[in-house]
């Protein structure tokens, strides 16, 4: 089966009822520790996605049942977070780094070799099914920043070198963190569709002005930003050595400040 | 100011605290006895209230006031601890759940005891799978030595504790929006009021709060409301982890007095800054937080003093730069992060974080406008205030000081101008 085709059906390789049957007591041990079903929500997921590797429509359906929500709440539900996953991902889930805590410890450089190495951006997975690649958040460790974590597991103090060590261990299957479970050879793009940046961009939203508007949006007592900045002395031109080019920050500044939104602007 | 001795922190590094032999070695346990077989449950809230112990997740609120508000009605209440941190540059709960479990676990059940909750709950951030599974073997053994469970200690109180999973969301880490999680629901936050302590979990009066905060209430206990009191200044007493991040020689978790100035804080607690760099600004309450400058360096490092300087605490996360800081490209990566993690319900919040974030990027990649700098200074007070929970509020700070100060490395992202920035002089 293609994984297209898997994928219309949003059913794995594997037996789902037998796996259901095996889980039954873990399913029902959580289930019970909550006052209410709905609370069994995210464990369920997480167990059946630990188990399948990702989060099928099978899970969907039964996990609904379970809680006594409709499917269409646990998908709306699931797809809230991002550690669940609907399509099948990579053996080792590669997550870094890119706060700004990592970013001042040179996370950009991890980022760069990861993508490099390969050969993947952003939520795709290689060909070979073997590596998911994300950049994330801040993971909390940032006391041994750069950190990343695989599957996972916490990976820390990373430069280039350790990442090039790195993949070539989990190419030879002797990385200390074990693979995820993978039932179906995943897809090339994990989340989607993937929305360009220019769909993103409607025409005119938070009313920002067009090029050849050189105003700006006023505050309480209708004065612009600069000249705010400038009555509060904090982008003062008297201290021109602090700005690129003074003239560019003088050309900031409006002529006049009487002129009202839409018929003052020059 | 001379260091502390540490308190939460003590032990780490020297000893498996994992182990609840270790633990009930150093006095663990000790203080859930006493509470529970000794002492009314008033009576703890009254010495937290005494203590005036602040909540050390980030909004600072006095704990032992959050507990007074739970009705008395005869409902069933909750207590909730949050171990969903996520907040950029805090790992400071990362630290306590993975070397010192049994410690979070005995300052949840004595809080749970004092606030009489029918059962008690710890939402784990689903990325800290390494911490979950510490803390639940942690809880077995907690659980079997008589600690967790019916007749607790062999006393009259049962209480449950129910670990529970996040997936992946820092919004989760707004209390109401962790309910909403833990109830098996997108992590929206609420509309407040009502606030938890009335309608909470499953409606029920909830007390949520931080795994550092619960964790010291067994201090207070052990060693008295005066002693925790007297440390640090009046209004904010108490020792604090601060995790101090960026660029420092020495990065970590450190616990540290309150009232303690930043300057101590990077130089001599973190070993300072490396060689031939000069500081350039420092963000004393993680990503949320308002820059601070040199002028700003011997400010007392407490929940006053720091709002004076004009920004916040917060979860008590120093995330330090250096003179090779782009600012642009700092100010670019937060909001990024703001805009990723905004959960979309409230316009100012989901739109305001988004196009902040794609109008940093065009100056990022030199294609901004020069309306688009003052746009950056302003258009933060148009979302801020303006939506259900903080994470709006949160997204402006850190871009507006850091605008205001340096806007020059803002417009040298404006097209057209040549670039003169620290990136390109390197």
């Amino acid at each position: 089966m293609t994984s297209e085709q898997t994928e219309r059906r949003g059913v794995s390789g594997i037996d789902f009822a037998k796996l259901r049957a095996k889980l039954q007591p873990e399913i029902d041990r959580i289930v019970a520790q909550y006052p209410q079903r709905r609370s069994a929500l995210l464990p369920l997921v997480h167990l059946f996605q630990d188990h399948i590797g990702y989060v099928t429509r099978e899970v969907v359906h039964y996990v609904a049942d379970v809680c006594g929500v409709t499917e269409a709440q646990c998908e709306s539900v699931i797809s809230f977070y991002t550690l669940f996953y609907r399509r099948p991902i990579g053996k080792y889930n590669l997550q870094v780094c890119r706060n700004l805590s990592c970013m001042l410890r040179g996370a950009k450089e991890i980022m760069e070799r990861f993508r490099e190495r390969l050969g993947i951006g952003q939520l795709e997975t290689t060909d070979d099914g073997l590596f998911t690649y994300e950049e994330v958040e801040c993971l909390g460790e940032c006391h041994r920043a750069p950190c990343m974590q695989v599957n996972l597991r916490n990976v820390y103090d990373l430069t280039p070198d350790r990442v090039d060590e790195m993949i070539a261990a989990m190419r030879a299957g002797t990385f200390h963190v074990a693979p995820l479970v993978q039932t179906e050879h995943p897809p090339r793009q994990v989340r989607g569709p993937a929305w360009p940046r220019a769909v993103r961009k409607s025409a005119g939203a938070v009313g920002v002005p067009q090029p050849d508007n050189a105003g700006g949006v006023g505050d309480e007592q209708g004065r612009l930003a600069a000249e705010r900045l400038r009555e509060e002395g904090v982008m003062a031109v008297a201290a021109p050595g602090r700005f690129a080019d003074a003239k560019i920050v003088e050309a900031m500044l409006p002529a006049t400040t009487d002129g009202a939104a839409g018929e003052g602007r020059r | 100011m001379a260091m502390y001795e540490p308190v939460l922190t003590k032990g780490i590094g020297e000893l498996d605290l994992t182990d609840i032999d270790v633990y009930r070695k150093q006095g663990g346990y000790e203080q859930l006895r006493r509470a529970v077989r000794e002492m009314e449950p008033d009576a703890i809230v009254d010495m937290v209230m005494k203590s005036n112990l602040r909540g050390r997740g980030g909004a600072g609120f006095p704990t032992g006031r959050k507990w007074s508000f739970l009705p008395k009605d005869g409902r069933p209440r909750y207590l909730v601890c949050n171990c969903d941190e996520a907040e950029p540059g805090t790992c400071k709960d990362h630290l306590l759940m993975e070397k010192t479990p049994h410690q979070v676990i005995e300052g949840i059940m004595i809080s749970a005891y004092a606030v009489r909750a029918a059962k008690a709950f710890i939402y784990i951030r689903g990325e800290m799978l390494e911490e979950y599974e510490i803390f639940c073997r942690a809880l077995e053994q907690a659980r079997n030595a008589g600690f967790v469970g019916e007749k607790i200690c062999g006393g009259e109180w049962s209480c449950d504790l129910v670990v529970h999973r996040g997936a992946g969301a820092y919004i989760c880490g707004e209390e109401t929006g962790l309910l909403n999680s833990l109830e098996g629901k997108r992590g929206e936050p609420r509309l407040k009021p009502p606030f938890p302590a009335n309608a909470g979990l499953y409606g029920m009066p909830t007390v949520v709060n931080n795994v550092e905060t619960l964790a010291y209430v067994i201090h207070i206990l052990a060693r008295g409301p005066e002693w925790f009191a007297s440390i640090g200044p009046v209004k904010s007493p108490g020792p604090k982890i601060v995790s101090i991040s960026g660029h420092v020689r020495k990065p970590g978790n450190y616990e540290v007095p309150l009232g303690i100035t930043i300057r101590e804080l990077i130089f001599d607690v973190a070993g300072g800054l490396f060689d031939g760099r000069t500081f350039k600004a420092v963000q004393p309450g993680g990503g949320s937080s308002a820059c601070l400058f040199e002028e700003h360096l011997d400010t007392p490092y407490d929940f006053e003093s720091i709002a004076a300087a004009g920004s916040m605490l917060g979860s008590g996360a120093v995330v330090v730069m250096d003179d090779t800081t782009d600012m642009l490209e700092a100010a670019f990566v937060l909001q990024r992060f703001f805009a990723h993690e905004s959960c979309g319900q409230c316009t100012p919040c989901r739109e305001g974080t988004h196009w902040t974030e794609a109008l940093l990027e065009r100056l990022l990649e030199g294609n901004g406008r020069k309306i688009d700098v003052d746009l950056l200074a302003t258009v933060g007070d148009k979302i801020a205030g303006h939506s259900l929970c903080a994470l709006g509020d949160a997204s402006v700070p850190f871009v507006q000081s850091v605008v205001k100060r340096f806007p020059e490395e803002f417009l040298r992202g404006v097209k057209g101008v040549p670039d003169v920035s620290l990136t390109a002089a390197r």
